[in-house]
């Protein structure tokens, strides 16, 4: 028993880095748009919610075990978001920051209502993979596992491309000074479009992960809106690397808190965590303050 | 002239108001009494969207905060209940104080999506601090049996709201709002005290949206965390304020009286597809009508332009 408490903690906190990473994957995909556009995409959590349904649809459809499905989601969230990006924003770039916000607003509701009116609002599940991997006193479902490595493969592939290729360089000197970026040749609205479809993946990737792991209903945009928004005001906003390290804190925190209150409180960790930083370090922690 | 008849229309309706409940059914009543809930809440989201441009997406706590402050000052205490009201909308004063003193010294994204997260937060702790609150079980008020009072009160509420936006679009403060809304580093660099005005804005529009919930919880007699603070009335009132117009002060009005016909008469039947069609109505103005309806009526000539519209 004395034993039991180090490797209880360490249960702890794998599971927590597994959720983690999947919430990473969201967040960087938000901190992407942030970065480029200067706005929170509100619709976030229901491109999430979308991908979810999306794995659902294709397990339904093909009735096939094969983990490669979660993959569907990743082009049609891409094209919904470009093309959110490319009728519903682009008219509004210029206007006040309050009238874009509200778009998304909108947008979500729209979404979030119209799943629930098209695909009711009973919880669904993907049951693509099932059992744990023993590891002497560790056990870890293999769904959490599985969906935890596409996460980081994902990321690090986006992180490579926002890092290596040209597109990527351009992606990130547009978040730096869309003016001076658009002085040195960058089609900044097609940077946009293009960082908005990125990010809007992410989420559809990470939503088609939750799927397999968490019972989803048309109303869990509103859930992870917050996680990842909290998981980036604890990174810091716009930054890849900030979103990254301020969602797997948060979900070690969150498997913390679970286990040592309850569920509930557990829920609360991620409000916590985001006023605390809001109070006490409003650029997080890799924040870069924008002008 | 124009100016007279405006306000010949506005004391029309008025007294044809204050009348209503001597002559009409209660179904009418309660029709209207919700409508001046919901002019109540539109423009109190207003204040702080409308004018200090701050996208506020948790109006619906202020709501829940001022019905259960009320509600439990009437079970637990016997208060009278316009008094259990009136300290809702301290309650949600209050709440507002913390929640923007927070929130309102960062910009806009990271605010829009941080009352959101203080409203989910509140829930959550009325939900489990069952102690207090009752948590999921909800809290009933013994019935008060004249519904007339709730709805003088009520339309208090909504006259109050139009009264306070109408002098503050005309005051230096106001003045000092719009400034925030349109550049707020160079309203700070001619000397205006953004987060100050900004906090006292968003209390402002806390306030009565608290004494309006205040009103409701004992009108509607029961009350319980889900639907109290519920996003779907952020959501109603955002949509019936942008239709209108944000940002003036008969915008909201508009939007909420066209808005609550319609929903009475058509959307009621479609409980589902009526909340799909709110989002869209969301974007749909935002994109066709940035400035609302009564920016379309000003420019078609049938509305003078003025800033006290």
């Amino acid at each position: 028993m004395l034993e039991g408490i180090p490797v209880i903690w360490l249960q702890v906190l794998v599971s927590g880095l597994l959720v983690g990473v999947v919430y990473a994957l969201s967040a960087c995909g938000l901190n992407l748009i942030v970065g480029v556009m200067g706005i929170v995409n509100m619709a976030h959590g229901e491109q999430l919610m979308i991908g979810a349904y999306i794995t659902l649809g294709v397990y339904l459809w093909l009735g096939t075990q094969n983990p490669l499905i979660l993959l569907v989601a990743i082009p049609v969230t891409f094209v919904l978001g470009m093309m959110i990006q490319k009728y519903l924003l682009e008219p509004m770039m210029e206007s006040l920051e309050v009238g874009t916000l509200l778009l998304t607003f909108g947008l979500s509701v729209f979404l979030s209502t119209g799943g629930l009116f098209v695909l009711s609002a009973n919880f669904r599940f993907v049951p693509l993979f099932s059992g744990s991997l023993v590891w002497g006193e560790l056990a870890f479902p293999i769904a959490r596992l599985v969906t935890a490595g596409f996460a980081v493969v994902l990321t690090g592939a986006i992180y490579l491309f926002l890092r290596k290729h040209r597109i990527g360089g351009a992606i990130r000197a547009t978040s730096q000074n869309a003016e001076a970026a658009s002085a040195c040749g960058i089609d900044v609205r097609k940077i946009r479009i293009l960082a908005f479809g990125l990010g809007s993946a992410m989420a559809g990737a990470a939503g088609a992960l939750v799927s397999t792991s968490y019972a989803f209903n048309p109303d869990i945009g509103m859930t992870f809106i917050l996680k990842t928004f909290a998981a980036i005001v604890l990174g810091g906003m716009g930054s890849f690397v900030g979103g990254l390290i301020g969602a797997l804190i948060l979900g070690v925190g969150e498997a913390m808190a679970a286990y040592i209150t309850t569920a509930q409180i557990a829920e609360m960790f991620a409000y916590v965590i985001l006023v605390a930083v809001l109070l006490f370090r409003p650029n997080g922690i890799m924040g870069i303050k924008k002008t | 002239m124009k100016v007279r008849i405006f306000q010949a229309t506005l004391a029309a309706t008025l007294i044809f108001f204050a009348l209503l409940p001597t002559f009409a059914d209660r179904y009418f009543i309660n029709y209207f009494l919700l409508l001046f809930m919901y002019l109540t809440l539109a423009g109190s989201w207003n204040i702080i969207t409308g004018y200090v441009g701050y996208l506020a997406l948790g109006h619906a706590s202020f709501f829940g905060v001022g019905a259960y402050v009320s509600a439990l000052l009437i079970i637990e205490f016997g208060v009278f209940w316009p008094i259990a009201a009136l300290a809702g909308g301290v309650g949600a004063a209050i709440c507002a104080a913390i929640m923007g003193g927070i929130c309102l010294r960062l910009r806009h994204i990271f605010f829009a999506i941080a009352t959101l997260a203080f409203s989910e937060a509140i829930r959550v702790i009325v939900l489990s601090w069952d102690d207090v609150t009752y948590g999921g079980f909800g809290v009933s008020i013994p019935l008060y049996p004249y519904l007339a009072p709730f709805y003088y009160f009520m339309g208090g509420c909504a006259v109050a709201t139009v009264l306070m936006t109408f002098f503050l679009a005309r005051s230096n403060f106001g003045l000092r709002l719009l400034a925030i809304r349109e550049d707020e580093d160079a309203a700070e660099s001619v000397g205006v005290d953004t987060t100050r005005c900004k906090i006292i804005a968003f209390v402002m529009s806390a306030v009565l949206c608290g004494v309006a919930g205040g009103v409701y919880a004992p009108y509607i007699t029961y009350i319980e965390p889900v639907s109290t603070f519920s996003v779907l009335i952020t959501t109603q009132l955002i949509v019936m304020a942008v239709f209108g117009g944000t940002g003036t002060i008969w915008g909201p009005v508009i939007g909420v009286i066209l808005l609550s016909t319609m929903q009475e008469i058509f959307w009621a039947q479609f409980p589902y597809l009526h909340r799909v069609l709110f989002g869209a109505l969301i974007v749909g103005t935002i994109l066709w009508m940035p400035h609302g309806l009564i920016d379309v009526l000003k420019t078609r000539g049938l509305l003078p332009r003025s800033r006290n519209l």
